[in-house]
């Protein structure tokens, strides 16, 4: 954690979440704050157990992989002792939470038994960027065609469009990246110009993985927008916005948009945590060096310590997030007043 | 929207039964690569409303469950949304289609046992094959990989991609085979029946317990439908995917063990994935069935059945359950897909279904490597998997609004 925690952005982040904790404690008072920290407390407990138990059942043969040919059961005796798996469950568990509190997730079973701590550094940073990059495309598309579709709801257009975005916003990304990869080989077979078919670093293999997760993510903004674009065009005051002589633009932007942000702002920020984990088949297919691809690189060689690190960060992520979004919709809206 | 309370805003939320369902959203949404919040979206809600009966009128007559009912309209919430549902060409040209697509896939196999072509050489001298043959690997001397003998084959040649169409008669396989030589459409359609078998299972699982932990969180809601609601934030908090994933990847081998000697590889796998994907599936129709329950407890008529001593069970079995049909049909319609994606997605990632058996997920993973070769061995399931979740999220969009009380006849 040591490196994450000594650049700058993680501790500009820390420093905003805590300042956005105090401001909802002084306008909806302390009880709130408490009560959703509370809930936090349980839900990570939960969510810890069921990884840690899960990790538990599985049967130790990584172990007895790692002991190899020349495998003596003093050696395998030592080798459980060393990554605590001949305690009692419960001890474990108590183990594996007491780490997890100094930020110790364990050492991997494979990769020469590095920290999955190292591992994981290595990945976020990747990761964060591919899942922003995403984010931020699949907003500037999503919320544009919702806004298109809202003005126009009821025909055809709107219809097609809401289709579309149905249609792109089911589609898994395991189907649409193959896809691509068929057209990229098509390309590349006839030496016409074509994306690079995996890797991370350069601007053209930054095209594909994003484009594509674009696709599968803006319909979900598309139609989030369009019924809550919807929902306040209908309201008293656009009408008297309207009547007052306002142009169209104006209503649109400045009176309906800036009301229909509230909801998108609560559906951005689950999804924050979520674009970094979501790309584990893109990850995986473009061998992109994220999370999602260690882990899923992990769960094929059943290094269990490494997917259990993985789940936990992203859940935790996921929750922060969660109480993050009460707090900013309580300082968004001004219509929720304190008990 | 309308002025919340902050202490209850979570409250709130869930009774107003906010928890927008959009294809997808079930697992958290992380298959498309992107979250889809498992919380509310304002307008697009499930039909959560009670069906709303018509007021009893002057011309009102007696309706078969003790409610009044106008004369000139007897038809039921349900027969009236299914009349919606047949309005909507959309989604009932992907009924269509999908029902033709299921239903070739479990009845096909049973004639194709008996068309597959001759070996030619090999070890297995002159005889048919069967498709339950073509799954082996040890047939792989059977057939050519590739496309000898196909009706229709792709390739890559420059410069475009060619379908061949007819060939020699070495062995027949209509849409090709592997690079293992097995046959891709008996593998196609092992694969369909199999996610829809797994939906099945899964889709009673996660109705049995969403209605039954829903109703009773919903009515009793002291401290059960306290700690079942954590329970739901704990589910809720975990990245979908990657919980299926760690399950698959834990309890695998335990069922591989436990389950092979009695129902054979593939079963056992089954069993996995309806564990896995059932137990990630049901807290969110809980929730759905829990936010209309409460909503339902507030109605008029349950308040009367109250009144009048009716036992909670009765009322819970004759007034709310029937009452919950449409939200448990529009969740469920959306959660097979979710089953589906997420069957495929598990295989693709080699912890669903494995070889000896067959999954669109795991053909495709199969023919990744063999993207230059063999094109046809990624292309056909993957037009298979657009197909079905294509027409699925139709029906569930068209589904759903035939389910909206907001929708007008």
């Amino acid at each position: 954690m040591d490196e994450v925690l000594g650049t700058a952005t993680p501790i500009i982040i820390l420093v905003v979440i805590v300042a956005l904790i105090v401001a909802a404690a002084i306008r909806l008072g302390p009880g709130f704050v408490i009560k959703r920290m509370a809930g936090l407390v349980f839900v990570l407990l939960g969510v810890t157990f069921i990884t840690f138990i899960l990790g538990y059942l599985s049967p130790a043969s990584p172990i007895l992989l790692q002991c190899g040919e020349k495998c003596t059961p003093p050696l395998l005796a030592h080798l459980q002792q060393v990554y605590g798996l001949d305690l009692p469950w419960y001890q474990q568990y108590y183990n594996f939470v007491f780490r997890l509190l100094h930020f110790d997730l364990g050492l991997s079973y494979k990769a020469g038994g590095r920290s999955v701590v190292e591992i994981l550094n290595r990945g976020i940073p990747v990761s964060v960027q591919l899942g922003v990059m995403a984010l931020i495309s699949q907003l500037l598309l999503g919320i544009p065609a919702g806004i298109f579709a809202a003005r126009r709801a009821g025909t055809r257009v709107d219809t097609g469009l809401m289709s579309v975005s149905l249609v792109t916003f089911s589609l898994p990304t395991f189907v649409t990246i193959p896809f691509f990869q068929l057209i990229t080989v098509v390309l590349s077979l006839n030496h016409w110009p074509h994306l690079p078919l995996s890797g991370w670093g350069t601007p053209e293999q930054m095209i594909a993985p994003v484009g594509i997760l674009t696709l599968v993510g803006f319909g979900y903004y598309a139609r989030l927008t369009r019924t809550t674009m919807l929902d306040v065009l209908g309201q008293d005051y656009i009408r008297t916005a309207r009547a007052k002589g306002l142009t169209d633009r104006t209503v649109t932007i400045r009176h309906a948009f800036r009301n229909a942000l509230v909801p998108l702002v609560t559906a951005v920020g689950p999804a924050l945590a979520f674009v970094v984990s979501g790309a584990v088949f893109t990850e995986s297919f473009f061998n992109i060096p994220g999370i999602g691809f260690f882990a899923a690189n992990a769960i094929l060689s059943t290094d269990m310590p490494i997917v259990q690190g993985t789940v936990v960060v992203v859940a935790t992520t996921v929750v922060l997030m969660n109480v993050m979004v009460d707090v900013i919709y309580g300082l968004l809206d001004p219509r929720i007043k304190v008990q | 929207m309308d002025i919340r309370e902050y202490g209850e805003l979570e409250e709130v939320r869930q009774a107003e039964g906010q928890v927008g369902i959009e294809p997808g959203g079930l697992y958290g949404g992380t298959y498309g690569g992107t979250y889809v919040p498992a919380t509310m979206t304002p307008n697009e809600t499930l039909a959560q409303e009670a069906p709303t009966r018509p007021e009893v009128g002057t011309q009102a007559r007696e309706g078969d469950d003790g409610f009044t009912q106008l004369a000139g309209r007897s038809s039921s919430p349900l027969a009236a949304a299914f009349r919606r549902f047949l309005r909507d060409w959309r989604a009932v040209a992907a009924l269509a289609i999908l029902i033709v697509i299921v239903a070739f896939s479990f009845i096909f196999p049973l004639f194709y046992q008996h068309m597959g072509g001759r070996t030619v050489g090999g070890n297995l001298g002159n005889r048919p094959i069967g498709p339950e043959q073509y799954h082996q690997f040890d047939f792989n001397d059977l057939s050519h990989p590739g496309m000898n003998g196909t009706i229709i084959s792709v390739t890559f040649t420059p410069p475009f991609v060619q379908f061949h169409f007819g060939g020699p008669d070495a062995a027949f396989h209509p849409l090709g085979s592997d690079s293992l030589g097995r046959d891709i459409l008996a593998r196609l359609m092992a694969g369909v029946s199999i996610s829809i078998e797994l939906a099945i299972v899964v889709e009673l699982f996660d109705v049995g317990l969403g209605l039954l932990f829903g109703t009773l969180a919903g009515w009793y809601s002291g401290w059960l439908g306290f700690i079942l609601d954590r329970f739901t934030d704990v589910m809720f908090a975990f990245p979908g995917l990657l919980l299926i994933i760690l399950m698959g990847a834990t309890l695998g081998p335990v069922f591989d063990d436990k389950f092979k000697p009695i129902v054979g590889p593939i079963y056992s796998r089954i069993f996995l994935l309806v564990l896995a994907i059932g137990l990630l599936a049901w807290p969110l129709m809980m929730r759905f069935v829990r936010g209309s329950t409460l909503q339902l407890k507030e109605q008029q008529y349950v308040e009367a059945a109250r009144v009048s001593g009716t036992p909670n069970r009765k009322i819970i079995m004759r007034h709310v359950i029937p009452n919950l049909m449409n939200v448990v049909i529009v969740a469920s319609t959306l959660s097979v897909l979710g089953t589906i994606i997420g069957e495929a997605g598990l295989s693709a990632l080699g912890v669903g279904i494995r070889p000896p058996g067959s999954s669109l997920g795991l053909m495709i993973s199969d023919g990744l490597g063999d993207l230059y070769i063999l094109p046809g061995e990624v292309l056909w399931p993957v037009l298979v998997l657009i197909i079905i979740v294509v027409c699925l999220s139709f029906i569930g969009d068209g589904v759903r609004d035939a389910f909206d009380p907001r929708t007008k006849d």
